[in-house]
């Protein structure tokens, strides 16, 4: 084996405030219509960011099994949602039907699944509230007493790795798994790792997803505290920019050789090319103004693919719309583009910020983008920043300059990744 | 086919329940010194289960010192901190300016991020009397606190040791549950393999070891309940075996190329040769008693580094001391080792440090690097009545002076995710 496997996308799967079909968010996308609108979760009419691009589909609806809501949380019916749209799309459950015992044995053995999990989140803690109020501080008591109120499930619906579990039961996915709880860039990273793992022949496909239900009181408490939310909207590039706004929801893609998507005769959505990843080493909030994690993580992605800056057709940005964040993610694609910077747009004015979901949902749109040959336009953009214009980005669609799109994304811990796709022909 | 890159371990560091550093850790383990005790940083006494495996006298100002570290870690934080510091001391090697995107980062990280006080604020405000109000947040006088914020993220860590430790490259935090420490070690191999770094700082660190964490275990009933007898409740493949004990603690190594430690004349303790890792696909908390899902990490993991099942000498069990856990991993391990099953030691380090959740998988990789180094299987404490479901070479009563060829260390996670890892002498990797 000398040269390296191609990997193939074969299954997509999204589910946000903009939709819960690829087709249903691209479709408002490209009709310039966002999903960030006032908070309906929570009684917001208090607090100073009222907005959010929420997801009000109900659990039932995305998960029909019942007994598994029991068991886990919000963000995991979002990313088990997610990852059964790809895999179904992907064909690959009714091509192991017709498999021979021996054969289903080695699919399932060679069938890998990498999760970008929002986890850690604050909301599943107070469900020790009535206990604690109940004790008033006496650790004694509230020992004595905790489960009387807590749900004896707690814990295993609070698991981070939740959507593994429950994905990798419902399809016999057996193989090569991570879960990666990176914040922002988690959603990136599985795609990355599921496709290093196919690439080292560690697993024959796998599917990738991002989840997140980053909105809770006590997060949007803090990011607004931080100077990190926006009262209205997000404006990515834009002079005016105030910054990010949540959404929630999943986004998924099965990934599989080439080799194997052609000879079932599956549908081939874009292949794999490569990725790179970099910390700045700046703490959790901080980033450095010279995009220098970012730029190298391009380079890496570039080098990992064994292609030119030239060759990529569009970028789908990080985009977040906050100040620091958008000035350093222009200078570093300046950094690595010079003065050729092909088309650039994000999705976060339509979808909101998905968080560890953010990534994934983004490259899911990229390579649609890729197919039907547009770069769609940032509908809430007025005036690009100066500080950084001219910069390729517009209201308008633009063209896409390859088949080839390079994403982006950024988290909390100074984190970049990069992924590069090409569309298929 | 160019040869694959080999992966050397030359720097370890610990902190665990029976030391503070990795040479106490270890020497406490080849003692069978037990870490486990009733529980003494918060008041304990009031729940179901009252003991554990806690970091003992741990003096974060002086083994930390920065005080703006401190203000910006958790407990288990900076655990992972001194580990660190050990960890790259040992190796004798650290990231620089120049090289610092050269170095790599990855961690099995616990799940918990919110200090226990910190949630007693959020409960005063917007919970007095249990019911939660949002809109407590924005009451005048809320005491604010974005360290805290920052402190809680799920890769906090990660933030606190890349910064503190200037390593500019590929960085990541994995949690599959117990699976996490060896997931992340796993994960930091394949990507020294395929070039991205050529440096790993790799481990984990977790403490669960506070009232929401033990009420959580306590509520799945997965702890052991032998409240007057600590030292004796972990008792990985005894028959009398009825649960684990929680422990906290962190341990990372430095990774480095073989060739170029060889040629810097670094200490090697091993090699880290061969990773596996699989989904057990049966349920949330058992692992299937037929094995199924750790025979297939462990077979991954042995093909990988290229050995036969013949040449593992010892294996640090899971062995969480749980009913069905260490007979599933017994059943794995029969199934792979044939009938080489016999002549190969087993045993659990649980029993004398407790279960390390996110971090057990990083510590028992420590310990398998300098059980091959020293020449030592370490015993599995507390074991006196086998078990006929867990018929495998338990290392009981004492260590075992034996040459360890290659070693195996599993890790199976809540969620069905299982790891293995394998790692050679460096006598059999230069031979």
């Amino acid at each position: 084996m000398n040269s390296p496997r191609k990997i193939v996308i074969t299954g997509l799967g999204a589910v946000c405030g903009a939709g819960r079909t690829v087709d249903e968010i691209f479709g408002a996308i490209v009709n310039g219509r966002s999903a960030i609108a006032p908070i309906t979760q929570l009684d917001a009419s208090r607090w100073p960011v009222r907005v959010a691009a929420e997801c009000n589909v109900e659990n039932k609806i995305l998960v029909p099994d019942r007994k598994l809501h029991k068991s886990i949380s919000r963000t995991d019916i979002f990313g088990i949602y997610a990852a059964e749209s790809a895999i179904q799309q992907s064909g690959l459950s009714a091509h192991r039907e017709m498999l021979d015992a021996a054969a289903e044995i080695q699919f399932d053995d060679r069938s890998g699944i990498f999760a970008g999990s929002g986890g850690g989140n604050y909301g599943c803690n107070y469900d020790f509230f009535q206990a604690m109020a109940a004790a008033k501080g006496d650790l004694k008591k509230f020992g004595g007493h905790f489960a009387e109120s807590v749900n004896p499930m707690w814990l295993l619906r609070n698991l981070p790795n939740n959507v593994l579990c429950h994905v990798g039961i419902r399809h016999n996915f057996k193989g090569a798994n991570a879960c990666i709880t990176n914040h922002c860039v988690g959603g990136a990273m599985a795609v990355a790792e599921a496709a290093a793992a196919i690439r080292a022949c560690e697993a024959d496909r796998a599917v990738a997803v991002g989840h997140d239900t980053p909105f809770e009181p006590e997060t949007l408490f803090h990011y607004q505290w931080l100077g990190l939310m926006s009262p209205e909207m997000v404006r990515p590039f834009d002079r005016d920019r105030s910054g990010t706004v949540f959404g929630e929801g999943a986004a998924s893609v099965m990934l599989e050789t080439a080799e194997d998507a052609e000879a079932r005769g599956g549908k081939i959505f874009g292949e794999f090319l490569g990725s790179g990843c970099a910390t700045e080493a700046t703490g959790v909030l901080d980033i450095r103004p010279d995009g220098d994690g970012l730029s190298r993580a391009i380079q890496l992605a570039l080098a990992d693919a064994g292609i030119s800056p030239g060759a990529v057709g569009m970028i789908i940005a990080h985009g977040n719309g906050t100040h620091a964040s958008d000035a350093s993610e222009a200078c570093a694609i300046r950094r690595v583009f010079g003065e050729k910077i092909p088309p650039v747009t994000g999705f976060k004015w339509a979808c909101g910020h998905l968080i560890a979901a953010s990534g994934i949902l983004d490259l899911v749109f990229a390579l649609t983008s890729l197919s039907q040959k547009i770069v769609p336009g940032i509908a809430t953009l007025n005036l690009t920043d100066p500080e950084f214009a001219p910069f390729p980005v517009s209201k308008n669609p633009q063209q896409p300059r390859s088949d080839i799109a390079l994403v982006l994304c950024r988290g909390f811990g100074g984190m970049n990744v990069a992924l590069l796709v090409r569309a298929n022909p | 086919m160019t040869p694959r890159r080999r992966t050397a371990i030359t720097g370890i560091g610990m902190v665990t329940p029976v030391g503070n550093d990795a040479r106490t850790t270890w020497t406490n383990l080849q003692a069978g010194r037990s870490g486990l005790a009733t529980i003494g940083h918060f008041d304990a006494s009031g729940f179901p289960v009252r003991i554990g495996a806690e970091v003992k006298n741990f003096d974060a100002a002086a083994v930390i010192g920065n005080p703006k570290l401190l203000k910006h870690s958790t407990r288990s934080h900076r655990f992972a901190l001194a580990a660190a510091q050990e960890a790259f001391a040992d190796a004798g090697i650290r990231p620089s300016a120049s090289d610092g995107h050269r170095w790599g980062f990855c961690a099995g990280a616990g799940m918990m991020g919110v200090d226990y006080r910190e949630l007693e604020t959020v409960q005063k405000y917007c919970a007095p009397d249990g019911e939660f109000q949002p809109d407590g947040f924005l009451a005048e006088n809320f005491p604010a606190d974005p360290v805290a914020f920052c402190r809680s993220q799920t890769n906090s860590g990660l933030a606190l040791l890349t910064r503190h430790f200037g390593i500019r490259g590929y960085a990541t935090a994995v949690h599959t549950a117990c699976a996490s420490g060896g997931q992340a070690l796993g994960t930091a191999l394949k990507v020294m393999r395929r070039g991205h770094a050529d440096f790993m700082l790799a481990g984990g660190f977790d403490s669960m070891l506070n009232p929401i964490g033990l009420s959580a275990f306590c509520l799945l009933g997965a702890l052991s309940t032998d409240n007057d007898a600590p030292e004796r409740a972990s008792r990985p493949f005894d028959l009398t075996r009825n649960g684990f004990v929680l422990g906290e603690g962190a341990a990372f190594l430095v990774l480095e190329n073989w060739d170029s430690a060889r040629k810097r004349g670094a200490n090697i303790y091993a090699e880290l040769a061969g990773d596996g890792n699989s989904l057990s696909c049966y349920r949330i908390t058992d692992s299937p008693p037929d094995g199924d899902g750790p025979i297939q990490a462990i077979r991954q993991a042995l093909g990988d580094a290229g050995i036969s099942p013949e040449s593992v000498d010892y294996v640090n069990a899971h062995g969480t001391s749980t009913l069905m856990n260490d007979r599933s991993e017994c059943a794995a391990l029969r199934a792979v080792m044939g009938n080489h099953i016999g002549s190969m030691a087993v045993s659990s380090t649980k029993s004398c440090m407790g279960h390390l959740i996110a971090a057990a998988g990083a510590v028992e990789a420590a310990v398998c690097a300098l059980a091959i180094r020293d020449g030592i299987a370490p015993v599995n404490a507390n074991y006196t009545q086998p078990d006929p479901d867990c018929n495998v070479n338990i290392v009981r009563e004492k260590s075992r002076p034996m040459k360890i060829r290659a070693a195996l260390s599993n890790s199976l996670g809540f969620g069905g995710s299982n790891s293995s890892l394998v790692f050679r002498h460096p006598d059999e990797v230069d031979a």
